[in-house]
Order: C-alpha cells, then structure tokens, then sequence
C-alpha cells in the first residue's frame, strides 16, 4: 500500500466518497452505543450486538486507505469500477442489525 | 477498460461485479462515486432509524406504556430495515442504468422515508396529546 497515487479531479471525488463511509462508520458506533443499554436485560445478545457493529465500523476505517487509493485509480483510467463487495457487505449488516433489533423487541422479556 | 496497469488497483472488478453489473460499459467514475455516496447515506439514514428505535425501547419505559414503546420501535426498526435493503437495490439500479446508460430510476424510497417518518410523528403525537396530564 505504499503508493497511494493522486488524482486529478477538482471535485475531490475519492475524499468526498471516503468520508462519506468515515461517517457511516460513526454512525455505526452510535448505533452500536444503543445496544449498550440493552446490556443488563438482554446480556450476551448485547454484548453480540455491540461488538459486531464496532468491528464493522473498525473494518470500514481500516480499509479507507485502500478505498481512497482505488478511487483515484477509477479517476485516473477514467473508468468507474463499483464497490459491490462493500456496498453489498455494509446493506447486509445493516438490515441483519434491524432485523435482530426487532427480534429482540418481539421476543425477548421486557425489563 | 484498462486491466493489468497498476495490477494491484485493477483486481477490483472481480466475479461479485461481474456477475451483478454486467453488460453495458465501465461509467463515468466520479457518477460511480457519486452513486456510493448516495447509497451511504441512505445507509446512515437507516441506521439512524435503526439507533433510534433501540433508543425508543431501551429508554421510554417511564414514559410510554409498553404497547406505545413496541409499536414505536417497531414502526422504526422496521423502516430502518426497509430503507437499509432498499438503499442496496437502488445502488445496483443506478449503477446498472449508469453503465447502460438508460434513465436513473426514481428514488422509490423517498416516498417510504417520508410516509414512514409521517406515521411515526402521528403516532407520537396522538400518544402525547391523550396522555393524562
């Protein structure tokens, strides 16, 4: 990963585009700070709950480096090349999240 | 397109992309960006609805009787749902009618957005406006 290359778009398209998944990613620890207040009534199905949307977040940050370097590579050959893997990851997990979150409002015992 | 320039930037289009975005050809790149982000914030919509409907029933037992607290974090968590699998299929929607170059579809989930967050206020509404004062 030494050479992350520029670009030379004046729209700042690859920044724009990595901060947008920077603010994602805090959007999942805020999310991720809810189920913490699930943590005395629902125990384990918390902790689950808390620890996979913070490595997600913590996967996200990690590979922004790489991201930022893949749009401008797209820039640079003038040839946009989607992110399926990625997008396809993230709307997986979240729907996942929101499906267990309305599980746990069905099922599980009220405190 | 250009494959085999900087090898370790042109993996990218592997057998995932291929087999969703075939057809057409490789899109103007700051649209495939802008794309991206669009999908991201619909994604950070949704996880919005999502932080808020766990907030609504981890913090208003107090507040709401427990019938009121379920069907509002429901009513959240549930377009949070809608909104995060919609926002994916209306990425591969517009990437796919960017590559082809056919008209964007229609943000479909604008609409639900709008009815679903108007329902919810209703809701809220009428709760607070009948609660015993």
């Amino acid at each position: 990963m030494a050479g992350v290359h520029g670009h030379g778009d004046p729209g700042l398209q690859p920044e724009r585009t990595s901060l947008a998944w920077s603010r994602t990613s805090l959007a999942l620890v805020v999310a991720s700070a809810m189920f913490l207040r699930w943590l005395p009534t629902h125990g384990w199905y918390a902790v689950s709950l808390v620890f996979s949307a913070l490595a997600l977040a913590i996967v996200i940050n990690s590979t922004q480096r790489c991201r930022y370097g893949r749009g401008s590579a797209t820039i640079r050959q003038e040839a946009g090349r989607a992110s399926v893997g990625a997008v396809l990851a993230l709307a997986v997990a979240v729907v996942a999240l929101s499906a267990v979150g309305i599980v746990a409002v069905l099922v599980l015992p009220v405190p | 397109m250009a494959a085999g320039e900087t090898p370790a930037e042109t993996t990218g289009r592997g057998r995932l992309a291929a087999r969703m975005l075939r057809g057409g050809t490789e899109p103007d790149p700051r649209f495939t960006l802008a794309n991206e982000r669009t999908f991201l914030a619909w994604i950070r919509t949704s996880l919005a609805l999502l932080a808020g409907g766990i907030a609504v029933e981890a913090f208003t037992a107090d507040l709401f009787v427990p019938a009121v607290r379920k069907a509002v974090a429901l009513l959240l968590l549930v377009l949070a749902l809608v909104l995060g699998s919609g926002a994916f299929f209306r990425w591969l929607r517009v990437e796919r009618a960017m590559r082809s170059g056919t008209p964007l579809p229609l943000p479909a989930l604008a609409p639900i957005l709008a009815i679903g967050g108007g329902i919810t206020a209703a809701v809220l509404l009428v709760v607070v406006v009948l609660r015993p004062a």
